[in-house]
This record gives C-alpha cells, structure tokens and sequence, in this order.
C-alpha cells in the first residue's frame, strides 16, 4: 500500500514563504498530477517529498509511516528529473543499473532488472550507447528507466516532457499512461500543462502561489471549479469571463446584468449573494452558440478546420473568445450575435469564489 | 556561426595582437635555440651574427660530459613536479567538492583567505619555511621541495577545479542521492568521471607551476647534489673561467622537452567537452 499523505506541509526559503499548509491525501495507486503557473511551488512540494528538501512544517506520510526526514530511498520513492540528469560518462545499461549498483545488487539479478526495464521501455538495443547519442524522447525513457529498476513504491516526475518536441510528448503521455498501468504504482508528477494533467491524472491539484487552489478529478475540475483560478487554468481555450451585477435572486436562480449588455438568468444557488453585488460570469468558449444575447465584436479569427475560434471583445473592453462551428459564418471586424445556455455558465463572486451549479453535468467518474 | 565572423580589417588586428603575444613569449626560446647551437667562441663576437656556417648540436652530446649529472637533475625535475601535482590533487579534489557543493561557516571567508595565500611568493616565507622544515628534519629530501611546492599549490588548485565542478550539474548529483548513493560515492563515479578535463587542467596548471617554483625551493632547503632539480643543476654550467652557455641552452631545452610532449598530447583532453548529452541542451 502506498498512499501519500502530506500533511500541513509549509515551507520557506529565507524570509519568502513557498508552500502554505499543503494538505493532501493521495490513494495508492493513483496518478495524482500538480499543475500550475511557474514558481506556484510544484518543484519544491515534490522535491520535499522526495526528500532533496526539508519542509519548514508538517508532515510525509508514506504508506502509513512517517518518512519526514527519511533518506529518499527509505522513502521508497523514485524521481525522474526535468533535465533527465543522466549520467553522460556511463552507457544506457550502467545509467539503468545505477541504482541497484548502489545497493550492491548480483550481476545475475541486476542484468534481468535492466533488462526487464529496457523491455518496457523498448530500450534493448539502445543499452550499450551514451545519452549523448540518443534522442530527446529516448533519455526520457531512460531516466524513467533508471527510475523503475528500483521498483519504489511512489514515483515521482518533475515536467518530464518539457524538453520534448510536441508529437513526441503526445507519445510520451500515452506510453506514461501505460506505464502506470502496468506498473501499478502511485505516481506524483508535475506539469505546468494543463492538457497533460487533465488527460493523465486520476486526480489533480491545482497550486496556485504555494496553496492548493483546489483537488479533484479533471471533470471535477472542469465541471465544478472551486475558483476563479482553477476555472480560467483547466480548459482550452480558457474561461472568458463577463463581469455583470447580480439583478435578483429567486427560486430559478441568480439573475444577472452583464456590463456588455443583457440579462441571464443562471440556475445557481445564491450562497448568499445579493442585488447589487458584482459578480463575474465564467462562459467556456466550447459553450458557446451562434445566436441572440451576446454580441461579440470578432477581431481575430482561428480556422483550425473542426473549431473555428473567434477572439474579440464583449461590449467595449471584456475579452472574450468563442470556440464555433468549423464553417461559422465569421469575420474578422464585424460583430457577431452569440448565446450560451444559462446553466453552462459558472458564477464567482468578487473573491473569486465559485457560487454552486445547481444543473451540471453528470461527472464520469 | 554568427559569433565567429569578424571583418578582414578585424582578422588583421586579431591575428597581429596574436603574433606579437607569441613574438614576446616565444623570441626567447628561438634565442635558446640559436644559442645552443652555436659554437661558444661565436657567442661573444661582434658584430653578431644571427646565423653562422659551423652551427652543430654538439653542445648536445657535450652537455652531458660536462655535467654528468644532468640526466639525473632532468629526471628530480619530473618527479619532484609528479610529486607536487598528485599530492596536491589529493587534497584539492575533496576540498574543491566541498567548496562547489557544500554549505559550511566561514566558506567565502576561507575561499579570500586561499586568494590571499596566493599572492605571497614563496619568497616571502623562505625563511619560516627554512625553520620548519628544519625541525621537522626533512631538509636536504626530496621533501623539502615537495611539501612547500604542495602547500603554495593548494589554494590555486582549489579555485581552478571549484569553478569547474560548479559547472557540472547538481541535478545529477541529486539523482544519484535520490538513488542511495552516499556523497563519496556520488564523487567517485558521477562527478569525477565528468571532470576529467577539470582535473587535467589543474594538474597542468599545478605541474608547470611546480615545474617553475622548483627552483627556489631546491637552492634553499636542499644541499645534496643528487636530489637537484633541473633548474639548480644548470649552474653546474658555470665554471670558473667561462659560462658553457651554448650547454646550459641545450640542457634547459632537453629538460623542458618531455614536459612539453606529454603536455601536447593532453591537449585535446582540455577541449574535450565530456559533459554532452547530460541534460536538456
Ligand atoms: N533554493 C531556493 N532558494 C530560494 N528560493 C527558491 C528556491 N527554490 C525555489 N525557490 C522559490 O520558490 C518558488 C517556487 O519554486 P518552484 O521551483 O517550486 O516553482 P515551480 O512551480 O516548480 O515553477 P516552474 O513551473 O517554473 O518549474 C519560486 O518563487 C522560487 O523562486
Ligand atoms: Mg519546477
């Protein structure tokens, strides 16, 4: 069993304060992923758990045991790094070996170890070359190669495929997918990609400078975002959001007039909200529709061929994008008359909080 | 490349800067060179002649008539050098690991310290230098020319390889913690083997720096003929009518020339860039 527990985890460089109270508890077994603009503190969370960095506070808890303190290796973990960090002296084999090398492992036993690695990883004829000769997708795996021979029982990835062109990184996903699979192993990994973390993770936390924004499933996520934060970070392209005034509540929900003109009436619990109060309206561009309510005034326009994406303005100055019909009818410099479901539509308040949905989509969990 | 192109103009004064560089540096061993082969009664004429007709390497095969002992004093040279250079790196190699990567009080202290030591000649210090080796009893040893040239050596060889570990990449010495590998371990097999060129140009630094301080250290602590270095048993050469200079040349010359070979033979070790394909380019 290799559940992870961090437990009030803080800590500080000097004066400045990186991670706040980082509390989470992550299943064996599940491929949990960090996301989160740079510097938010992804490294540092999972360096501390890895133990290449003492936290301030609180406490790691792996597999039940509390391992604050411990050697990286009593830890039972293993980290891939961003860099790969391969050694550029020694061959693919000996990077491989490197770890059960350090344990002092039989030749017998270590040469199936490798070998067995090489196999999942499709390295068997690349073992006797230097890193320096192989391609960037191939130190990947050999850094993940020289991860698994351990056989650890929590992985952990720092933006593995950062380095990588963005075929390659596709392949990388899904062969990493695989991997946690048939590995069977609790895996931590760190991404500043929203589309790596929605598509890999089980599960999926939201940082955002040193706290956790929020800790759930990508459709949680998508669907039921905790904050302003977490709902402009998941989706692509991003929630646009309309500023408006809250006109009224009543037993169908929150009625709001938009700044850019119109009035929605959204099937949210008022949680409290007032008339009067501002308020901020999160659209997902893929909700949009051609129609009457919203008049987009279209300045830049994408044809990807499926999507057309239309970039502009909402009245005078609210950004706005609109995901349409490959064959849209429109143009760039004129407007265009747009809808959106109301109970698509996600509400905050003015801290940014979410108010809750009261029709949303049934979660696949 | 970009970065590589300069105007004719430019070449010119590059390549101009650089003959005139090497002009100083070299012109007196060109003059080493003519000297040893000229004939000693030509040395003194005037109107000098840069050239003459019975030029020879005889001073050569002379030389070592004339001072028997010279194949010995070329051979102390080396290995007092050997010596000083592989003594150093012992103690160099840890103390520039733990200057690049470890915190410790006091480190950037210690590190102006070692700048500041560098700035003494051993001139300075000869004569503490003389008591200490007295009591310790190793005057007139091949220790007496070792452990000062060892001792001068530390810090330079500190600062020159502390520079080049921090350049190698700590990610890789945190993998190979991540992996249980203890700190000498880690030292032994990751960063060692990958500054190989780092240590090479600190033992030729060291070497030829040994090479050149010598001499200081053998005429003060040392007596006995047989322990001199190269540098001291030219005087040899001097006799007490005349100076067989044409010799003296031709023996600095031979002396300097197996130091010379091994150093071109290095050479491409110090270009090598043996870090490729460690991390992300
Ligand atoms: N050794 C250190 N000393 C001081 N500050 C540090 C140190 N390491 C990280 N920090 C600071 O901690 C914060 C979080 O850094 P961290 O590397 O965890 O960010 P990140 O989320 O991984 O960002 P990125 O996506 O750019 O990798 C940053 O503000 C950084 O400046
Ligand atoms: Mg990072």
């Amino acid at each position: 069993m290799a559940t992870l527990d961090l437990e009030n985890i803080s800590k500080s460089f000097g004066s400045a304060k990186v991670l706040h109270d980082i509390d989470l508890a992550i299943r064996d077994k599940e491929f949990v992923v960090f996301v989160g603009p740079s510097g938010c503190g992804k490294s540092t969370l999972l360096r501390i758990i890895a133990g290449l960095e003492e936290s301030t506070a609180g406490k790691i808890v792996i597999g039940g045991q509390d391992v604050s303190g411990a050697h990286p290796v009593d830890r039972g973990i293993s980290m891939v790094f961003q860099s790969y960090a391969l050694y550029p002296h020694l061959s693919v084999f000996e990077n491989i070996a490197f770890p059960l090398r350090v344990q002092k492992m039989g030749a017998d036993d270590l040469k199936a170890r490798v070998h067995r690695a090489a196999d999942i990883l499709q390295l068997t004829d690349k073992l006797q070359l230097k890193p320096g000769q192989l391609s960037g997708g191939q130190r990947q795996r050999v850094a993940i190669g020289r991860s698994i021979v351990r056989e650890p029982k929590v992985f952990l990835f720092d933006e593995p495929l950062s380095n990588l062109d963005a075929a390659l990184r596709g392949d990388m996903r899904v062969e990493l997918s695989q991997l946690h699979r048939e590995l069977n192993a609790t895996m931590v990994y760190v991404t500043h990609d929203q589309v790596e973390a929605m598509t890999m993770a089980d599960r999926i936390v939201v940082l955002n400078g040193g706290r956790v924004e929020q800790f759930g499933t990508p459709m949680e996520l998508y669907h039921h975002p905790a904050t302003k934060f977490v709902a402009g970070f998941i989706g692509q392209p991003n929630m646009n959001f309309v500023p408006g005034v809250v006109a009224g509540v009543d037993a169908a929900g929150v009625a709001v007039d938009l700044d850019a003109g119109g009035r929605l009436v959204l099937p949210i619990e008022a949680d409290g909200a007032a008339k009067g109060d501002r308020v901020e309206v999160g659209m997902r561009p893929e909700d949009i529709r051609l129609g009457e309510g919203l008049s987009l005034n279209v300045k830049v326009i994408e044809r990807l061929g499926g999507v057309t994406l239309a970039y502009g303005a909402l009245g005078d100055d609210t950004r706005f994008c609109a995901a349409l019909d490959g064959v849209a009818p429109a143009r760039e410099g004129e407007p265009l008359a747009l809808s959106i479901d109301p109970a698509a539509c996600h509400l905050f308040n003015s801290d940014g909080r979410v108010m809750r949905r009261k029709a949303a989509p049934a979660l696949v969990a | 490349m970009m970065m590589d192109r300069y105007s004719l103009l430019q070449k010119i004064g590059i390549y101009l800067a650089v003959a005139i560089f090497l002009g100083f540096i070299l012109l007196p061993f060109v003059e080493m060179f003519v000297v040893s082969l000229r004939p000693l009664e030509h040395l003194f004429s005037s109107p000098y002649r840069f050239w003459g007709e019975n030029f020879s390497f005889d001073a050569y095969s002379r030389m070592w008539e004339t001072v028997p002992l010279l194949g010995r004093y070329i051979w102390n040279s080396i290995f007092i050098s050997g010596m000083v250079t592989g003594l150093t790196l012992i103690f160099v190699i840890p103390a520039a690991y733990a200057f690049a990567r470890l915190e410790f009080p006091f480190k950037n202290g210690t590190l102006g310290i070692f700048l500041a030591v560098n700035m003494f000649t051993g001139a300075v210090l000869l004569i503490p230098l003389y008591r200490v080796l007295r009591t310790l009893g190793l005057l007139n040893t091949y220790w007496a020319m070792i452990v000062p040239g060892v001792a001068f050596l530390i810090p330079t060889g500190i600062w020159l390889l502390r520079s080049y570990l921090e350049k190698i990449p700590r990610e890789l010495e945190e993998a190979a913690f991540v992996d249980g590998a203890s700190r000498l371990y880690t030292l032994r097999r990751v960063v060692l083997p990958l500054a190989v060129p780092g240590l090479i140009v600190v033992s030729v630094a060291v070497f030829i720096t040994a090479y050149a301080q010598q001499f200081l250290f053998a005429i003060t602590f040392n007596q006995v003929r047989e322990l001199q270095p190269l540098p001291a048993g030219l005087y040899e050469f001097i006799g007490y009518q005349d100076v067989t200079w044409n010799e003296m040349m031709a023996a600095s010359l031979t002396g300097v020339l197996p130091v010379m070979l091994i150093f071109l033979f290095l050479q491409k070790y110090l270009v090598a860039g043996l870090t490729a394909g460690a991390v992300k380019e």
